[in-house]
């Protein structure tokens, strides 16, 4: 009982703050995004969640366009249209660091309450040739320092995600149960061929049942995550087509588990293909979409996620999710299988 | 496990199949017409395209050949073996049987295919090691397949639908393994990942088969 309320609490806490929570500031888009050495411009950073205009205290907004971190530009006046449309006009150096022709600049603005927000490679600034002289020293005169961080409980913000970082706590948690759904009912399956009791084999049959049903909803809910991220629902990703794969194994068990005549003999076959298919899952799972590039996070389709790719903040949510819809998938399994013994016992097959 | 046995059960794998001689030269055409029809449909295909078809045809004729394994024999005749010799030692024997014959028919169809469309395969020593590794592992996943789908109701497209999703993860490394066989021989190639997973695949499945073979042959 305690765990069906856990489930509960955990499931509504992550789906109230995987939407509610707002997003960190980001900048979104620059314009001009090519400029010239030595000429002065006005830039125009359109914000995401960001508070241009709200009164930012004795320190001031401040903006750079920077290279490295010994290279930063920073800009000579800041004005902030409304909330999210900042303009900034830059006195550009007279000739680039390194000899080089052009370099990318990426862009950050710095609010003292609502902390600093990113924008790599937003600026393209080219000089006609290279030049042998000096160093313009408006490069180091001003240096990236003394950054804000954002306060209170936030997401992180990312260019091509924007609001959709918050299927993180859907899509993500049901590989998860997936994965241990049908981790049960190979464990059920092996408990059925030691024992054979007609309940050890409804609770396989019932967790494969709500591992498929995970596996078609974390498939829908990374198609339209895709759409959005990737421009297209289906790239035959390696996880896509692995998924799918997957999901045809148990299909096919479900297959298997029809074709018999003798409801004892289904089981115990049925119960030996999957085990035996459990345990070609795990290269299809885990190996072979290390072998693959993907264009999911994590180095070329690497299964896990990088260091990088949750926050502290996703975190809180992301972990509870995952415990919460695991709780509820064997819930859902467990009401399952005890229809499916309420029907046995109505047919006299138990 | 009574490794004795092995050698008898071999024996009598191959005089069943040159006793029902028919069965043989029905695979031995099916790869035949398989690569004439690809060479009617497509002339000369690239690289990847003949990796694709090659690998599919090995695939249909591996299933076609294996399938039989089990329902050959009469349901009592297979209960009469599992009394002389141990069950364990015959799936064994069959799985030998079937790799054997796999490996043949994929040099047979390597064959065919290079005479009607001209293979790209440059390194000739890996791809060899590829045939035989994939030989190996359709083996073992059919002829395990098999035996469960011997024991069904309609068990011919049972085991194409059980067993394709399994030997998946192994068809598509050993394209890729094929795949490195077309680059020229200056290049280096560096084949062992792929090569290790697949030895490590097969261990697992062979495992299994003998963990799980004694819960399929008893009725």
């Amino acid at each position: 009982m305690w765990w069906k309320i856990t489930s509960v609490v955990l499931l509504l806490y992550a789906i109230i703050a995987g939407f509610l929570v707002p997003l960190k500031s980001g900048i979104e888009r620059i314009e001009p995004s090519v400029a010239q050495t030595g000429e002065q411009v006005q830039i125009r950073f359109f914000g995401y969640n960001t508070f241009f205009a709200r009164p930012s205290g004795e320190t001031p907004i401040r903006v750079w366009l920077y290279y490295n971190d010994q290279y930063a530009l920073m800009a000579q006046a800041v004005r902030p249209l409304n909330d999210t449309i900042l303009e900034a006009t830059f006195q550009m150096p007279a000739n680039l660091p390194e000899g080089k022709t052009f370099v990318l600049l990426n862009a950050l603005a710095d609010h003292p309450t609502a902390g600093a927000s990113l924008l790599p490679i937003a600026l393209t600034l080219r000089q006609a040739r290279a030049s042998e002289g000096p160093l313009d020293p408006a490069w180091t005169a001003h240096p990236v320092e003394k950054l804000h961080l954002q306060k209170g409980f936030s997401f992180p913000y990312q260019n091509i995600l924007y609001e959709t970082i918050r299927n993180t706590y859907f899509h993500v948690p049901m590989w998860f149960v997936l994965l241990f759904l049908f981790a049960a009912s190979v464990w059920y399956s092996v408990r059925y061929l030691r024992r054979p009791e007609a309940d050890f084999d409804r609770r396989a049959a019932a967790y494969a049942e709500v591992g498929i049903l995970f596996g078609l909803l974390g498939l829908t809910s990374g198609m339209v995550w895709a759409n959005y991220t990737w421009g297209k629902p289906w790239s035959n990703d390696i996880k896509q087509l692995m998924t799918a794969v997957a999901l045809l194994i148990y299909f096919a068990y479900f297959i298997l588990r029809g074709s018999f005549s003798d409801p004892e003999k289904g089981a115990r076959l049925a119960a030996v293909y999957n085990i035996f298919a459990f345990a070609s899952l795990i290269p299809l799972l885990y190996i072979l979409p290390r072998m693959f590039d993907s264009l999911h996070p994590g180095a070329t389709g690497n299964p896990a996620f990088g260091t990088q790719d949750l926050d502290n903040t996703m975190r809180a949510v992301f972990y509870p999710a995952i415990l919460g819809w695991t709780l509820l998938g064997f819930w859902i399994a467990d009401l399952r299988m005890r229809l499916q013994r309420l029907k046995d016992k109505a047919l006299g097959l138990d | 496990m009574n490794w004795r046995n092995l050698l008898p059960l071999l024996h009598k794998e191959m005089v069943l199949e040159l006793r029902q001689r028919y069965a043989l030269s029905g695979i031995v055409l099916y790869v035949v017409s398989m690569v004439f029809v690809v060479y009617v449909a497509s002339v000369k295909p690239t690289p990847p395209v003949w990796n694709t078809l090659f690998w599919l045809i090995i695939l249909f004729a591996s299933i076609n050949a294996v399938v039989k394994s089990f329902v050959r024999e009469s349901g009592a005749r297979q209960l009469y073996y599992y009394q002389l010799a141990d069950p364990a030692a015959l799936v064994l024997a069959k799985v030998l049987y079937n790799a054997l014959l796999l490996l043949a028919l994929g040099g047979l169809a390597t064959v065919a295919f290079t005479l009607v469309a001209d293979s790209p395969v440059q390194r000739w020593p890996l791809f060899a090691g590829t045939l035989a590794l994939g030989s190996v592992s359709f083996s073992i996943a059919f002829t395990f397949i098999s035996a469960i789908a011997s024991k069904a109701d309609q068990s011919a497209t049972l085991v194409a639908i059980l067993s394709f999703p399994v030997v998946l993860p192994v068809l598509l490394t050993l394209m890729r393994l094929s795949a490195a066989c077309f680059t020229p021989a200056g290049m280096p190639v560096d084949a062992w990942p792929d090569v290790r997973n697949l030895l490590a695949v097969d261990a697992i499945l062979i495992a299994l088969v003998f963990v799980l073979f004694p819960y399929i042959w008893r009725d």
